[in-house]
């Protein structure tokens, strides 16, 4: 490692190659922050139980300009061209890890089993950055608001960042409410994000939030006496630094 | 209590070590065997392809083979389903209850994140028949063998059944040994290793009855007795294959005729 990278994660509401083809601007922002020419980036497709698709996408996304590599862990024992052997020293040795979407409880339940929990963490610790959308957006926090299985429920993360999180925010109308409901009853404060937009932390603090799309947006979600309110949070659209790569 | 309930008897599982419709895509002789343990005319079977993170393709394997035979259905765990049902509810009115291979690994883990396991005991307890290969048969012994990351190694299970159970034994022979060794020296309790093809039908926690879907196949029991591993084969009933071992289509009229009974069943 030549000099010591602080821990960051980028936490999309929902966008990047496997939601908003055609349009790089999520994934490039990732991608700037590894500080690198050749980012070795590493797909983690477990919470869609690998879908082979999801994989196929990102090599089409990323291959061309990166050292792109993927993990499974349904598949280990058949390789299928997933890393092999030492798990840890390939993922430690990563610019970008990057989670796709999914289940986040099924996500979390893999991981522990294969020990993912702890290499991620050290990853993080390390300056790795970790990124990812939905459920690869909750799994970083220690609450996650996840409607995957039907009604919303809040499901405890890795806990890296400190905070609640909710995502697709502008998908379902009763999220919403749900998540305040939810913060309200206890769960801790926490933040919310739109499809096209993401959250940007730098250590435990939220440093930006960045979108894809000039209206997404994103909030922060917590209770101020007696009350729980939704701040909307100020956001930079990448589209506008780079107007010759934005899409109609 | 519905008729349905009434119906159910004594727990069942059948244990295949490698067979059914993800892997005998033409030999419907252990699936038909499935629902003929549920005393139901019409029955509810439900899959669980969670050990592969249901892919798409065993999921349609799993429709074609049982569509015309049962009233069908998958649960995904890794995608979304559209229904706010509770998986008590989706899991406690099956018949039987069907679980793919692959990761057992994993399978274990991602039923534990969603507190499957323990619905799926309640389910076994209730007389619903629980059924499965490779991953989705070890699972429910005290123990196996998993390939889960990579090289064989030794894997827990829930327990249902006691003694250990590992699958493919003619197909993935590296398995055997890891598995032997682990009786041998106490690690895992004696039980059954099984040829692909090869289901174990228990009753409660009993073995009652070894079948099989190809000629040739056939269970092993291991124990260890006085520190020594005592094996002992057994031969399996051959169940009746309705294609033939050549795999030939059923013709029209037979599938009609099927088609006619089921729907007289159903009245």
């Amino acid at each position: 490692m030549t000099t010591a990278r602080p821990p960051q994660i980028v936490a999309f509401g929902g966008g990047g190659f496997s939601m908003e083809a055609g349009n790089p601007l999520l994934d490039d922002y990732v991608l700037s922050l590894a500080g690198r020419d050749r980012p070795r980036v590493c797909f983690l497709p477990t919470a869609s139980g690998d879908a082979d698709h999801y994989v196929v996408r990102f090599y089409r996304m990323f291959a061309a300009h990166c050292e792109a590599s993927h993990v499974t862990l349904f598949r280990r024992e058949r390789g299928g061209g997933a890393v092999e052997g030492n798990l840890e020293q390939h993922l430690l040795r990563q610019d970008v890890i990057y989670v796709g979407g999914g289940s986040v409880v099924s996500l979390l339940g893999a991981w522990r089993a294969h020990g993912l929990d702890r290499i991620l963490k050290s990853a993080w610790r390390r300056g790795v950055v970790l990124c990812g959308l939905s459920a690869g957006s909750l799994c970083w926090f220690s609450d996650a608001v996840t409607a995957f299985h039907g009604a919303p429920t809040v499901v405890r993360g890795l806990g890296l960042l400190p905070h609640s999180n909710c995502v697709h925010y502008d998908g379902e109308p009763e999220r919403r409410a749900e998540y305040r409901r939810f913060v309200g009853d206890g769960v801790r404060p926490g933040y919310a994000a739109d499809d096209g937009a993401a959250l940007h932390f730098v250590g435990r603090e939220l440093r930006r939030v960045v979108t894809s799309r000039p209206r997404a947006r994103a909030f922060r979600v917590e209770p101020v006496g007696g009350e729980v309110v939704e701040q909307p949070l100020p956001v930079r659209y990448l589209g506008d630094a780079q107007r010759d790569l934005a899409v109609a | 209590m519905s008729t349905r309930d009434l119906l159910r008897g004594d727990p069942q599982i059948l244990a295949m070590g490698g067979g059914g419709f993800t892997m005998e895509p033409d030999n419907p002789a252990l699936d038909d065997y499935v629902l003929s343990l549920v005393r139901v005319a019409e029955p509810r079977i439900l899959f669980l392809p969670t050990a592969s993170g249901d892919p798409t393709a065993q999921i349609t394997s799993f429709y074609a083979r049982f569509a015309r035979r049962a009233s069908a259905a998958h649960l995904s765990l890794f995608r979304r389903h559209g229904s706010a049902r509770a998986l008590a509810d989706i899991l406690l009115e099956q018949d039987v209850i069907y679980v793919g291979g692959g990761s057992m690994r994993n399978l274990l883990a991602i039923w534990q994140a969603h507190e499957l396991d323990a619905l799926l005991v309640e389910a076994w307890r209730r007389g619903i028949v629980l059924a499965g290969l490779s991953a989705g048969a070890m699972c429910w012994f005290a123990g196996g063998i998993t390939r889960s990351a990579g090289p064989p190694e030794v894997i827990e299970g829930i327990g249902l059944l006691p003694g250990s159970f590992t699958v493919h034994a003619d197909g993935e022979p590296e398995r055997l040994p890891v598995w032997l060794e682990a009786v041998r020296s106490g690690v895992l309790p004696g039980g059954w290793a099984a040829d692909d093809g090869v289901g174990l039908l228990f009753s409660g926690t009993r073995m009652v009855r070894v079948v099989s879907s190809r000629p040739g196949a056939a269970a092993l029991r291991v124990d260890v007795v006085g520190g020594e591993l005592v094996r002992h084969r057994i031969e399996p009933e051959l169940l009746f294959a309705e294609r033939g071992p050549g795999g030939r289509p059923v013709p029209d009229d037979v599938r009609e005729l099927r088609e006619l009974r089921q729907a007289m069943r159903r009245g």
